[in-house]
């Protein structure tokens, strides 16, 4: 049996490790243009300040590809012939045979719809070419732990277009950026601006909404957020819309509807995209052969339940896959957490067996410059009946505890500045618990430090009623989540 | 206001000292001359004799006392921001200057005269048998006063291995041992260098085990050698004045060249636990009785993110990550409980903790699968 995964990332490679595991003779081959190792995406951001080296980031010796008989080829998949059952590859390499397919090629960055958004001294913050961009542009290189191992090993194999091209850096002719900004107010956005914090920048932070990450955490959560970034340089400039780059042949000004500000670098962190635009049905001189996977509007490959997608013996996982939500909707889950269940479970359909992706209960965790955050359950949604118990804690430690109600029972949590153990808080979300019960057995879900003194929440605001629903920047869900009924 | 976790982040790899750059190799040459000129002359007899110190040590325990104050300042400036770290780095503090620097200077006053000409005075009690190992000489047991000789053995057989079952031997490693308290504060910029490859941990096995062993062994024959008396051929070797015998080599390889030249004098190059993970007896012996007592470092399921800064910032050169990622709570005999790949974990995956029964969650793994 031939296994053929597009992406070394942890979908890829979580699926590769289930298959090997049971099958120690099938041929595996793992197609990726973007790095030889498998690495931590998430962890892209200590690389550039230094904290961690680009072996570090690495959760696999190098030699895992050899121990598990994985061969590996560093080229850009430029399409797919699902009838002759084969992967095209870029340049002059012969296409790759597969009996099973699976598609783990993740996201590309979203690019600035604003004129200028591709001037030099513009990048992105997703992938391991924009690492070295980005390296670059700050302190002139990377650290002293060097380089990955062939980081142009796919230069001769790759298309115009590729996000995995390298990005020439502005370093040499302006030396280190003295306006640098950050456009997008998410997750990436908020790393870029801490790696400016830590090379020593005050870079500028344009949110297009009223607060920072209104998709995860409501205004009085974002405002210590925000807080936080200010206290360390970051110029947080809040409901602010980008119009347009400008300069001459590099970046020298952002122009937003409040106005005209100077800039000598910049990141968009507006987003991801299914990385799928090479996915069309081509026999490799341009003329289609069978039928490519369906892809949905935003260009996420369409899978059942079961992560297959519509053409035979295919399948798809991770950030690419459009995978179908509980209200009836779909689109892709584009989570370190998702992707590495989605990669176990292809793994499963990968060796034959008829099994489905069950993600249960939400969970997240991110940190917020330094304010840890973890959700778990149903939050932001706008349930129509939802109501809201807020409470903040300001004394020797300072966090927030916001409980989600949905009538009587608790759905939802969304706590920041303290450490929680999300699986005992799905658990009681499961367990249809009261809110009078969870606030009496909150102390069992703490996963603080030792040493941390307890979370003690007074009696009079114990009592306080929740409130209406947190107001939130998306669409409330079509249909009730399921486990409710 | 406590912020739980790293507060800001580092800039280790792009700071050339903490790279192995030249700066870190002359710091290495400076130190291990330093400990060499220490050990085996008597150089710094004289300036013992000007500041008016009982002997060279005296001037080597001031050394090593101000070089973990300007490591804590250093230490604390980046992870003050915890209470661990903060009430640890003061235990450690508080131990080095009381028990390690000022009861040995003003024992005369308690001990006075001195019960025998053998003894100097030199009495550190938080340096336990084995990783003190002339403390449980017979000969020195002899010459000590009675409750210091009484607490030296109660220290070794009671104290440490309850202590190591209930809190794990981080209660001796990272909060009272001197040499961990110098490895945590001056060679903390050094820890990441810790090798954490396979090899570096079957080293690890081949090499710290043995001189358990070496440890526990050689005291029973000096003891019986005290007991039996055994004289002439069998006492030359085993205790003898010269250099060949067991007492002599012993305290050369392993109390000074490996705990001192190169223990200390590598921080730059390999980190700051070389002697700790590689030769110490007491944390051999410690982590055996860690292995069977309720310290683990817990792991909430699912929630790692893979990114390696456990395992980079473990100064013993566990690859802690692969436990989070396989959501396996663990308990590891190399590990000293310091506490910083729970500090610096940015989705608070790990925690540091004694419970009762270790075993109790290791199933609660939730799989993304339903089959049908």
């Amino acid at each position: 049996m031939r296994i053929v995964i597009i992406g070394n990332g942890v979908a890829g490679i979580e699926a590769a490790l289930v298959v090997r595991q049971r099958e120690p003779s099938w041929e595996i081959t793992i197609v990726s243009e973007e790095s030889d190792h498998f690495f931590s995406r998430t962890a892209l951001m200590w690389v550039v300040s230094g904290q961690l080296s680009q072996r570090c980031i690495e959760p696999h010796e190098r030699d895992l590809y050899a121990r598990m008989e994985l061969t590996r080829v560093r080229a850009r998949a430029v399409g797919l012939d699902t009838e002759g059952r084969r992967v095209l590859l870029a340049g002059d390499l012969d296409p790759v045979p597969y009996d099973r397919l699976l598609i783990a090629c993740g996201s590309r960055p979203r690019p600035g719809p604003w004129p200028g958004a591709d001037l030099p001294g513009v990048g992105h913050f997703v992938t391991m070419q924009d690492l070295e961009w980005l390296e670059t542009e700050l302190h002139g290189g990377p650290s002293h732990g060097g380089r990955p191992p062939r980081p142009d090993a796919h230069l001769a194999h790759t298309t115009e277009g590729s996000p995995y091209r390298p990005r020439p850096s502005l370093f040499g002719a302006r030396g280190r950026p003295r306006a640098p900004a950050v456009i997008g107010g998410g997750l990436i956005g908020i790393e870029a601006a801490e790696v400016m914090v830590a090379a020593g920048l005050r870079p500028r932070f344009f949110i297009r909404e009223e607060w920072f990450w209104p998709i995860a955490i409501d205004e009085a959560e974002s405002t210590w957020v925000a807080d936080r970034m200010r206290e360390h340089g970051v110029d947080v400039r809040l409901e602010e819309n980008v119009e347009a780059l400008e300069g001459d042949d590099h970046v020298e000004r952002v122009i937003t509807d409040r106005g005209e500000y100077e800039c000598d670098h910049c990141v968009v962190a507006i987003g991801v995209i299914p990385n799928t635009d090479w996915l069309g049905a081509s026999d490799g001189e341009g003329r289609p052969r069978g039928e490519a996977p369906a892809l949905d509007d935003g260009g996420g490959i369409v899978v059942d339940a079961g992560l297959a997608t519509s053409a035979d013996d295919v399948f798809a996982a991770g950030d690419c896959a459009s995978v179908p939500w509980f209200d009836g909707s779909r689109r892709p889950e584009q989570l370190w957490y998702t992707a590495r269940a989605q990669g176990r479970v292809a793994g499963r359909r990968l060796l034959g067996d008829r099994v489905a992706y069950d993600r249960g209960v939400w969970f997240n965790s991110a940190k917020l410059m330094d304010v840890e955050y973890t959700t778990a359950g149903w939050v932001n949604l706008n349930l129509e009946d939802e109501r809201n118990w807020f409470f903040e804690e300001r004394g020797a430690v300072r966090s927030t505890t916001r409980i989600v109600l949905s009538g009587e029972r608790v759905v939802g949590f969304n706590l920041l500045g303290r450490r929680w153990d999300h699986a005992v808080l799905m658990r009681w979300i499961e367990e249809h618990r009261s809110l009078g019960w969870v606030l009496d057995h909150l102390a069992e879900a703490s996963f603080d430090t030792e040493l941390v003194p307890p979370l003690v929440i007074p009696e009079e605001a114990r009592r306080r009623p929740p409130a209406g629903p947190a107001p939130s920047k998306i669409d409330p869900p079509k249909a009730a989540p399921r486990f409710m009924g | 206001m406590d912020l739980q976790g790293q507060n800001g982040l580092e800039t280790t790899f792009r700071e050339g000292w903490r790279s192995r750059n030249w700066l870190a190799w002359i710091v290495a040459v400076v130190l291990i001359a330093f400990y060499v000129d220490l050990y085996f002359t008597d150089h710094l007899q004289p300036v013992a004799e000007a500041l008016g110190l009982r002997s060279k040590w005296f001037v080597y325990a001031a050394l090593y006392t101000l070089a973990m104050a300007g490591g804590a300042v250093y230490y604390l400036r980046k992870h003050g921001n915890s209470r661990y770290n903060r009430w640890r780095i003061a235990t450690n503090l508080a131990v080095q200057s009381v028990l390690a620097f000022t009861l040995p200077f003003v024992a005369p006053l308690f001990f006075s005269p001195s019960p025998s000409d053998d003894w100097k005075y030199e009495y550190f009690a938080a340096s336990i048998w084995p990783l003190d190992w002339y403390s449980m000489h017979p000969s020195v047991l002899g010459s000590i006063p009675l409750i210091l000789a009484l607490f030296t053995i109660v220290s070794a057989f009671v104290i440490a291995p309850m202590a190591a079952y209930f809190f794990g031997k981080r209660w001796y490693c990272s909060w009272v041992c001197g040499c961990g308290a110098l490895a945590n504060t001056a060679g903390d910029p050094w820890r990441h260098l810790t090798a954490t490859s396979t090899r570096s941990w079957k080293f690890e096995k081949a090499a710290i085990y043995p001189i358990m062993f070496l440890a526990i062994g050689s005291t029973f024959l000096l003891i019986l050698d005290a007991v039996a008396d055994l004289g002439g051929f069998w006492h030359q070797v085993i205790s003898g004045g010269d250099w060949w015998s067991m007492k002599s080599l012993y305290g050369l390889v392993v109390a000074s060249i490996l705990a001192g030249v190169v223990g200390v004098g590598l921080y730059p190059l390999f980190g700051a636990r070389v002697w700790c993970r590689n030769f110490c007896p007491m944390a051999a012996l410690l982590g055996l009785q860690q292995k069977l007592g309720r310290f683990r470092i817990a792991v909430k399921p699912d929630m790692c993110i893979s990114c390696g800064n456990c395992t980079t910032y473990c100064e013993m050169g566990i690859d802690v990550r692969s436990y989070a990622q396989a959501n396996e709570s663990f308990t590891r005999a190399s590990c000293v409980g310091c506490g910083m790949c729970a500090h610096v974990c940015p989705r608070g995956v790990l925690r540091l903790e004694n419970v009762k029964n270790v075993q109790r969650d290791k199933a609660r793994v939730r799989l993304p699968v339903v089959d049908l």
